[in-house]
């Protein structure tokens, strides 16, 4: 922005939030200009934290008539750089609003604010509903509830439910153009049940990262809260045989979640439990003995006995297919709400850098691409640390591996570059598609969708922001 | 040159954001980033702060970057919360930067009249020296200096120097002679302790004082220093061992004493008093102690009083929300101070207590202030206190 609109749009956002919720100042714009990958750092002209509907709804009719950007955040845990701001403008700090607005025990839905974390509902749950739950996602209690959703990440009940989009059940959107809709249910009655039977308009906002409008409010589904739980492992020697296991669990469709890593992921994340640096490079190797792969299957019941039905169950189908094969389990584990401990993205932290080609693909290519994927990850001399979600009951997976990195050290980042673009080129041809989009896999895909897919993406974009101020250079940015 | 001393941590944090609420409740557990909302209040923005600062991004000329790394009352709740490798430096590294700023001659004003007084008379409070034992003038207690005692009582510049406070020190003497304890006090020769010099990056100053608290001692061949001032206990315990400093007496805060005291069943109790309290934890007495926080001696020094009654705030023992004075917050920031005081109180309220009581001199100044500032109807004690009117 040059220098006579900023100072134009800071007072107005003073007037708008008042002096304490906006900031110029060069800490502050630096701090906003990074996430956990190495994606190039990118100041924005100033940050916001309005607090109402009303101070946004004022933000965003500044925006708009100054044609300036805006940048939507909440917690800073990206992964992707979805929060830098690619041309400057207005980083707005959603965190202030940080409303639990309903939680509808019959309908089992909640309505939160964009700044209610993941921390937040589970608290609020756990004091004021305690039959019912949320899921968590694999990153720490302080994401967004809402971002996590929007971006279509995977969480704990993933295997039963697919991505957090998926459980999406309305939606109140204030677009760039200044109008304030309500999509699903919610809009033409009280409650927030479902986005259907109208027109699905909901795909318009999500897995758009911010491009289209600004989600002020969204319900998402709850679920009962089984009283009885546990974990059960599976250890094949190799990735054939992390295939079959995976694969006879998920025709049981029994499991909350079914997930699995990189047995030296495991191995060395040990350490990270206790506080101590994870030693990833020089990469831990797996013994001869040891095995390739981990896969936890997260089992519940609403008695012991369901519970005991659903374990031995689980057991019976793996044996049953994976008869010629080396693995060994089941072996019963504490139940976890995720792989690792719900402040898994420090855990994973090795120098302040986290780093992956996240995807989503089929079940059909999975054994190929965790084999290439982790491949790749010797070349590059680097620990193998596959995670893979299967997600709404095997119809499709996650899949990525974990980069923790130093981002002091420049040889380092260079050589993580490296795999990743490998990487990327791999899932590419496997037909794993890249979600959480960084905007360097956003401009490949561009490049595999076809014209009128890209004129269709970009219509529906200029439809909402006709000014282009909603993060714009990621899905849907004018050529 | 001090910024050497981060290189180690600079990369460490993720910015996950992990350490801003209390794991599993989610409730708050930075002041000043709650209060401020921006994320570099938050630990996670100081981490990065330091990292653009060594890298010659960010600059400590720059008043308001000063303001947020002053924006921090060393509570340590961050590192309590924080999952990641580096989780025991958070406030090491933003020390280390104030360090530099002074360092640099970027000097916060608030902080440069605190550091006059000290050179001059030995307090932070711009008092005179010599009036620093009125506090003890009628008790007829001995004076470490002129004649030998087993235990030396050391009331801090807090203590010392606010008359409204003047009840702890004496009720702790009294509680040490209904104990039988042979204990004197330094009166006028009494010093800082040096710890808020050390966290506000005056670090020259601290080890001045920290070698003279050796010496002192030493020389009096004191067995048992005991104090009332958490800041000062920590101090003792925690800072001095970082510039080489091994005491050779022992130290202990006034509620460990009166928990030995208690239970050895050398102080005993006749009256009931009836109060429902919650406790706080001062971070000094706790989090900055690691493991060896002081948390269950308190607990089991009201569960000693007749007729209390103690109910615990959500946030407690290792978790517990700062007082908001601590690392010269009070003094820089007196509205962040004021405002975490309340929020504290206002957990205490909601808990059903009529009084919160605390063991240190700061966390209780902090919290009469704010109770008279936001009006929140709650008693404040020292943990003192109440035990002596059980006497």
């Amino acid at each position: 922005m040059i220098e006579t609109v900023i100072s134009k749009v800071v007072e107005e956002l003073e007037k708008i939030v008042g002096r304490k919720f906006v900031s110029t100042n060069r800490a502050d714009l630096y701090i906003y200009s990074y996430d956990l990958t190495f994606a190039e750092p990118r100041w924005p002209d100033v940050v916001v934290l309005p607090e109402s509907l009303d101070e946004l709804k004022a933000i965003i009719g500044l925006a708009n008539r100054e044609k300036v950007p805006v940048i939507p955040y909440v917690a800073g845990g990206n992964v992707s750089g979805l929060t830098i701001p690619l041309q400057g403008g207005i980083l707005l700090d959603l965190k202030r609003m940080n409303r639990i607005v309903e939680v509808n025990e019959t309908d089992m839905y909640a309505v939160v604010e964009p700044g209610v974390t993941f921390g937040h509902l589970k608290a609020h749950l756990e004091k004021h509903h305690p039959t019912l739950k949320y899921t968590y996602a694999f990153s720490p209690p302080s994401t967004g509830v809402m971002t996590n959703a929007l971006v279509q990440g995977l969480d704990n009940l993933s295997f039963r439910y697919g991505a957090a989009s998926h459980w999406v059940s309305g939606l109140e959107v204030l677009l760039p153009t200044g109008e304030l809709v309500k999509i699903g249910s919610c809009s033409a009655s009280r409650t927030w049940q479902a986005i259907v039977p109208f027109p699905e308009l909901d795909g318009l906002f999500l897995g758009w990262q911010g491009t289209t409008g600004l989600v002020t409010k969204m319900a998402v589904n709850l679920w009962p809260k089984p009283e009885f739980n546990t974990a059960i492992t599976f250890m094949p020697i190799d990735l054939e045989g992390a295939y079959e296991i995976l694969q006879s669990i998920i025709r049981t469709r029994i499991p909350d979640d079914l997930i699995g890593t990189s047995f030296t992921l495991n191995k060395v994340g040990v350490l990270a439990y206790s506080h101590q640096k994870m030693p990833l490079y020089p990469p831990t190797k797996r013994l001869p003995d040891e095995p390739e792969f981990v896969i936890t299957a997260e089992l519940t019941g609403n008695t012991e006995n369901e519970l005991k039905a659903k374990v031995e169950a689980v057991g019976e189908a793996v044996r049953a297919r994976c008869a010629g094969i080396k693995y060994t389990g089941p072996e019963t584990v504490s139940s976890t709400t995720a792989a690792f401990p719900m402040q898994a993205l420090g855990v994973l932290s090795s120098g302040g850098g986290l780093m992956w080609v996240g995807t989503y693909g089929p079940m059909s290519r999975w054994l190929d691409t965790v084999k290439r994927g982790c491949e790749l990850q010797d070349k590059y001399e680097i620990t193998r640390t596959c995670y893979t979600r299967i997600m709404n009951e095997g119809h499709f997976a996650g899949l990525r591996w974990m980069l923790p990195y130093d981002k002091g050290d420049p040889d380092l980042v260079k050589r993580i570059e490296g795999l990743c673009a490998e990487q990327l080129d791999l899932v590419l041809e496997t037909g794993y598609i890249p979600y959480k989009t960084p905007v360097w896999a956003v401009r490949r895909l561009e490049e595999l969708v076809g014209h009128d897919w890209l004129k269709l993406h970009r219509r529906v974009k200029e439809m909402l922001d006709p000014n282009n101020i909603m993060n714009p250079g990621r899905w849907g940015s004018p050529k | 040159m001090v910024l050497d001393e981060l290189k180690e941590w600079l990369y460490g944090c993720t910015h996950c954001g992990t350490c801003k609420y209390v794991l599993n409740i989610f409730t708050p557990a930075c002041p000043a980033g709650e209060r401020y909302q921006l994320e570099s209040y938050f630990a996670s923005g100081k981490m990065l702060i330091a990292r653009g600062i060594v890298n010659g991004v960010l600059d400590l000329d720059d008043d308001d970057i000063r303001d947020r790394l002053y924006a921090c009352t060393g509570c340590l709740s961050c590192e309590q919360q924080c999952g990641v490798y580096h989780h025991q430096h958070i406030f090491e590294v933003v020390r280390a930067l104030r360090t530099e700023a002074v360092t640099q001659g970027a000097l916060n004003p608030a902080y440069m009249v605190m550091i006059e007084s000290l050179k001059k008379d030995d307090n932070v409070f711009g008092k005179p020296k010599a009036e620093r034992g009125d506090w003890a003038k009628d008790l007829g207690i001995p004076e470490a200096v002129k004649e030998k005692v087993d235990a030396a009582y050391h009331a801090g510049c807090l203590l010392s120097f606010d008359p409204e406070l003047w009840e702890v020190p004496r009720s702790a003497i009294a509680l040490l002679k209904a104990a039988g304890v042979d204990a004197g006090i330094m009166g006028a020769e009494e010093s800082c302790c040096g710890g808020r010099a050390y966290e506000i990056g005056y670090k020259g100053e601290f080890t001045k004082y920290a070698e003279h608290f050796l010496e002192t001692f030493s020389s009096l061949g004191i067995s048992r220093v005991v104090t009332s001032c958490s800041d000062g206990y920590s101090t003792f315990k925690n800072l001095y061992p970082k510039v080489g400093i091994e005491m050779k007496f022992e130290v202990l805060h006034m509620v460990e004493y009166l928990d030995e005291l208690m239970q050895n069943g050398k102080l005993k109790f006749t009256k009931a008093v009836p109060l429902k309290v919650t406790y706080h934890d001062p971070c000094h007495l706790g989090r900055h102690l690691g493991e060896s926080g002081v948390y269950e001696a308190p607990r089991r020094v009201l569960a000693g009083l007749m007729g209390v009654e103690l109910v615990e705030m959500e946030r407690n023992r290792e978790n517990a929300w700062c007082c908001g004075a601590g690392a010269g917050v009070s003094q820089a920031d007196p509205d962040l101070a004021l405002w975490t005081a309340n929020e504290r109180l206002k957990e205490a309220r909601a808990t059903g207590a009529a009084a919160l009581v605390t063991a240190c001199p700061w966390c209780e100044r902090n919290f009469k202030d704010a109770a008279r500032e936001y009006g929140e109807d709650i008693q404040i004690y020292d943990i003192a206190e109440l035990a002596r009117r059980a006497l």
